[in-house]
């Protein structure tokens, strides 16, 4: 299961479906596309699994669900991860 | 307003030697002494218009230009940059005194004035909008804010963009625009009723001289701009002018890699500079001819909200 890391408010702004965020325990502004922004804002409403994310931004991006698109979910929540945005929790 | 053209020379360099001249540049006073005939003569020829504040109890900064009382004072002669009393640098040829003093007065606003965001920027306005051109040393930034400055664009500075958090508007600090190398003589030939400091060599940079700012752009220094783009220069021999749209979030990271002390607000900084981008188109602008750069500058449109 995946969370928002505590102390992260995830204060961002967009222009043109690209997003910066200020990183709230780092000090770091990251640049994010909108997938890394959707799996954010499913996260800031509880934590979730690999599946329930994948689906999730599956259906908000209007496509199918394959083997590509969970490896790209994995190492998507592995660099949030990396960035001390998400965290894993048993 | 007295600004310091109304002093005689004789009263200009007692003030220097003795209580010191208070100049207003913009949002700053900076109280300045010094005995350095280079000093006295730069600043008499570039700041004569800027105000003085004659009953002045306080300032921004306390800068003395002063020579070493060691044996530098007579051999290599040399000159300290005193900040309150302190040298924050290691001491310049003696001949580099009047460079020094701007570059050491550039450094203490980038280092202290951290109620702004401060980036290392260019800022000109013209018609209630201001253009921040950020760019690392050698983009041709300061030529190029020169000639704009030159063909009737008001300069808030050629350096340091100050962003007030609390609205996002640019507040001027028009001060001599700094050139260097083959950069003075372009622009010299470019307007030549241009004010130049005397070029001195062999800096760090190169041969620098600083060019005196419009009377309107020091007369205007009260005046807070609207920022209505932000453009990336990149001088390139030969080329065509070619003005390319920018992402703003990308943009906006490039300019929070030139700011001074974006780190350093956190939060506030963040939202600071969102406010900029928000209001504001981002361009890359490559250009070699200036007076394409004016012709490309003159059709920009701001943002219609």
């Amino acid at each position: 299961m995946w969370r928002i890391i505590p102390g992260q408010e995830l204060h961002y702004r967009e222009w043109d479906e690209e997003f910066v965020l200020f990183n709230d325990l780092s000090g770091d502004t990251h640049l994010l596309g909108i997938s890394a922004i959707q799996l954010l804002q499913v996260l800031q409403q509880s934590a979730a699994g690999d599946d329930a994310l994948t689906d999730s931004l599956c259906a908000s991006l209007e496509i199918e669900r394959d083997g590509e698109v969970e490896d790209q979910v994995r190492q998507l929540l592995n660099d949030l991860q990396s960035l001390h945005l998400v965290e894993m929790v048993s | 307003m007295t600004t310091l053209s109304s002093y005689s020379r004789s009263e200009f360099e007692s003030q220097l030697q003795h209580r010191g001249v208070y100049l207003k540049t913009g949002a700053f006073t900076t109280r300045i002494q010094s005995t350095i005939p280079s000093v006295v003569d730069s600043v008499a020829l570039l700041y004569a218009d800027y105000p003085v504040l004659e009953d002045a109890k306080f300032a921004d900064f306390h800068i003395r230009m002063a020579r070493p009382s060691n044996v530098r004072r007579w051999f290599k002669p040399q000159v300290n940059f005193l900040y309150d009393g302190m040298a924050p640098f290691k001491p310049l040829p003696l001949d580099q005194a009047f460079p020094m003093f701007e570059w050491g007065l550039n450094w203490c606003v980038a280092s202290k004035a951290n109620r702004y965001l401060i980036i290392h920027a260019a800022v000109i306005e013209k018609n209630g909008f201001a253009a921040i051109l950020p760019a690392p040393p050698g983009s041709g930034k300061s030529t190029l804010c020169a000639a704009l400055v030159a063909r009737g664009w008001r300069l808030l500075s050629d350096e340091l963009a100050l962003i007030r958090s609390e609205d996002g508007m640019l507040v001027p600090l028009p001060r001599p625009i700094s050139l260097k190398n083959a950069s003075i003589d372009i622009i010299g030939s470019y307007e030549p009723s241009t004010v130049f400091s005397k070029p001195v060599a062999d800096t760090t940079k190169g041969t620098v001289a600083h060019a005196r700012p419009p009377l309107e752009s020091v007369r205007r220094a009260d005046e807070f701009a609207r920022p209505a783009w932000v453009v990336f220069p990149k001088y390139e021999a030969g080329s065509e002018a070619k003005l390319e749209p920018l992402s703003r979030a990308r943009s906006f990271m490039s300019v929070a890699d030139n700011a001074f002390n974006y780190s350093l607000l956190g939060r506030m900084g963040f939202d600071t500079l969102a406010r900029v981008m928000d209001a504001s188109m981002s361009y890359q602008f490559t250009y070699s001819r200036l007076d394409d750069a004016i012709d490309v500058f003159s059709s920009l449109k701001p943002l219609i909200k």
